[in-house]
């Protein structure tokens, strides 16, 4: 059992970087297929998303003349580092614990909105008017989407610190260990508000229908990416299938973390992330239109932002 | 060695090839061409993700340009602009008589078919519209076009 | 929850996509696909090129023959050539495998020629006509319809008249 890896490795190799971008990829591939097959249609090979790398990387970059030529190819770069260094602070119960010089709940949650900064800049930095409508749209589902995250995090953690007999802890091997001990929050009645909420978040943050509105094709043509191509084009998608793995791992981690020791446990991870993948994603995503952005708002203002404010209530007074 | 980076830069190639993304740029086109088009990715008797591709909703991430209709006067510039948008390699696919020719409007004051004296096209699809099938081989044979620029 | 109902279906009946272009496909037999000419049944009356919608069919004058040709790059498959034949020379067929590189483009077409004959009693020339047009029952023997295909059009009506009906 690895109780932490010396931290470049962790965010280069595995974890991070290498390893949760075949991860992230595998899962898009298992994504496209089973959506195609929901759809009757045939569907890609499995591998279809490392192909789509692999020609990226054999176009050119076009830079257009009235884009900002540093941050139009500076910000997909970031967005993808981010991300690797993010899924190297993702811990995999039983497995992999992050080295503390990484950062604990709250770096993670910091890194978690570079992804959609890094979209908005690069919308605003193509000097296009659909990057321009794309940025502001990214914008309005990142506020609607952040407060939800903000809370339910802010439940979990004060419900373990609580338990461990302080106040709050954002160390997520705290909630974990917690959770192994005190049955996991998912089977909680008292987390159920924070379980909705976190249910309604991650839609909105992998950017799946209902909630791909900043970059829906139909509407304001691929919005902020509407000016990349080639390999700018191709960070952009390690950048969301990094993100995938980040995601899904921190919902694992925050709700459902029991798992055996060693190996298994990361196996159990695997499926795991493959399972909320093709349940959680592909069949919401095959079976829902896409909100309005107004809509998609006024959404996540109600309900999500209703249940997350609840959960903290009910956590702090039980 | 030199086998080795030969055998890698030809399963890359290989790799690259199964990913062709498609851009439809309507000419002027009745839509009759374009709803063929269309049929091609929504429907899923015809299911052009098969071979890879996927209708992008950008000229700059397209590798296979679909170009239908007759070029009429008044998109003649926008089609051009956009044209030269799309980045190298790429293959031109003419779907339908309508850019081979000026289809029913050939000689018309207002199309300025056939399409070739302005850019390149690579593979033609005669139809009128052509069958969503007759497109698909089409687009096969611009992928094999495209396998050898890349 | 139709749609639960609907995913489900789609999962256990699996795709129901065509195997083109990895299998044959199925095609109607009266789809209106690549143009046929039967040079022996043409009459050159030429309604064909009067109704061809587009102009894809030409017929030119050339000093052997009339030459028939027919572009099927600007050709709409209307199907208005075969149906306004007389004598069922142009149809089409359900072919539709059309798609070509466009260097090719100028070599997708048909392109016959009907010839001059010389009359057999005055000498001029005259266009040989169809040896076997379709539907159609002149009351004549076969040798008789052989000997009035090589006369031109005046020395025919000569003919005919001094044959009688």
């Amino acid at each position: 059992m690895l109780e932490s890896l010396y931290a470049p490795i962790a965010a280069l190799l595995f974890p991070g970087g290498l390893f949760a971008l075949a991860l992230g990829l595998a899962l898009k591939g298992l994504d496209r297929r089973l959506a195609a097959r929901l759809q009757a249609r045939v569907g890609p090979p499995l591998a279809q998303p490392v192909y789509d790398l692999v020609k990226l990387a054999k176009k050119r970059t076009m830079v257009p003349d009235l884009a900002n030529e540093s941050v139009f190819l500076g910000a997909p770069l970031i967005g993808a580092v981010s991300m690797a260094l993010a899924a190297a602070l993702v811990p995999i119960p039983g497995f992999y614990t992050p080295s503390p010089v990484l950062g604990d709940l709250l770096v993670l949650l910091y890194l978690l909105t570079v992804p959609a900064i890094v979209l908005m800049i690069a919308g605003s930095a193509s000097g296009s008017p659909f990057g321009a409508i794309g940025f502001s749209r990214e914008m309005t589902m990142m506020l609607a989407y952040e407060g939800p995250l903000v809370l339910v995090v802010a439940a979990v953690a004060m419900r373990t610190g609580m338990g461990m007999g302080g106040v709050i802890s954002f160390s997520l091997t705290d909630i974990i260990t917690y959770q192994q001990n005190h049955g996991a929050f998912l089977f909680d009645p008292v987390m159920w508000p924070a379980l909705l909420a976190f249910l309604a978040f991650y839609p909105a943050n992998l950017g799946i229908i209902p909630f791909d509105i900043p970059e829906a094709e139909t509407e304001v043509l691929e919005g902020p990416l509407l000016e990349y191509s080639g390999p700018a084009l191709g960070l952009f998608k390690i950048m969301s299938a990094l993100k995938a793995v980040v995601v899904l791992g921190l919902g694992v981690a925050l709700f459902f973390p029991i798992a055996p020791a060693g190996v298994a446990g990361l196996l159990v991870q695997i499926a795991k992330l493959v399972v909320l993948m093709l349940i959680g994603v592909t069949v919401v995503r095959v079976s829902c239109g896409r909100m309005r952005i107004d809509q998609a708002f006024r959404f996540f203002l109600k309900w999500p932002l209703a249940l997350s404010i609840l959960s903290v209530a009910i956590v702090a007074l039980v | 060695m030199t086998t080795l980076i030969q055998t890698l830069s030809k399963q890359t190639r290989n790799m690259a090839a199964s990913s062709p993304w498609i851009y439809r740029i309507n000419a002027g086109s009745c839509n009759g061409c374009d709803v063929e088009c269309a049929t091609t990715a929504l429907i899923p008797r015809y299911d052009v993700e098969r071979l890879g591709c996927q209708y992008c909703g950008s000229p700059r991430h397209a590798d296979i340009v679909l170009i239908t209709g007759p070029l009429t006067a008044r998109v003649k510039d926008a089609v051009m602009r956009v044209y030269a948008e799309v980045p190298e390699p790429k293959v031109t696919v003419a779907v339908g008589v309508c850019p081979i020719s000026g289809g029913i409007f050939r000689d018309g004051y207002a199309v300025h078919a056939p399409i070739d004296q302005h850019l390149q096209v690579d593979v033609n699809v005669p139809g009128c519209p052509p069958r969503p099938q007759a497109i698909i081989e089409g687009i096969a044979q611009a992928i094999a076009i495209w396998r050898e620029r890349l | 929850m139709n749609f639960v109902k609907t995913l489900i279906r789609n999962l256990v009946h699996g795709p129901s996509t065509e195997v083109y272009p990895f299998g044959p496909a199925w095609t109607p037999t009266h789809f209106r696909g690549r143009v046929e000419f039967k040079l022996s049944s043409c009459t050159a009356c030429r309604a064909c090129e009067q109704v061809c919608a587009p102009g894809a069919i030409r017929f030119d004058k050339t000093p052997e023959g009339l030459r028939f040709l027919l572009w099927h790059n600007t050709c709409v498959f209307c199907g208005l050539c075969e149906h306004y034949c007389p004598t069922d020379a142009i149809h089409q067929t359900n072919n539709w495998h059309m798609a070509h590189a466009t260097e090719h483009q100028y070599e997708m077409k048909i392109q016959q020629l009907i010839p001059y004959v010389s009359c057999t009693a005055c000498g001029a020339k005259a266009l040989a006509s169809a040896p076997s047009p379709a539907g159609v029952e002149p009351p004549f023997t076969a040798e008789e319809i052989e000997l009035q295909r090589n006369l031109c059009p005046a020395c025919r009506k000569k003919a005919l008249a001094e044959r009688g009906v």
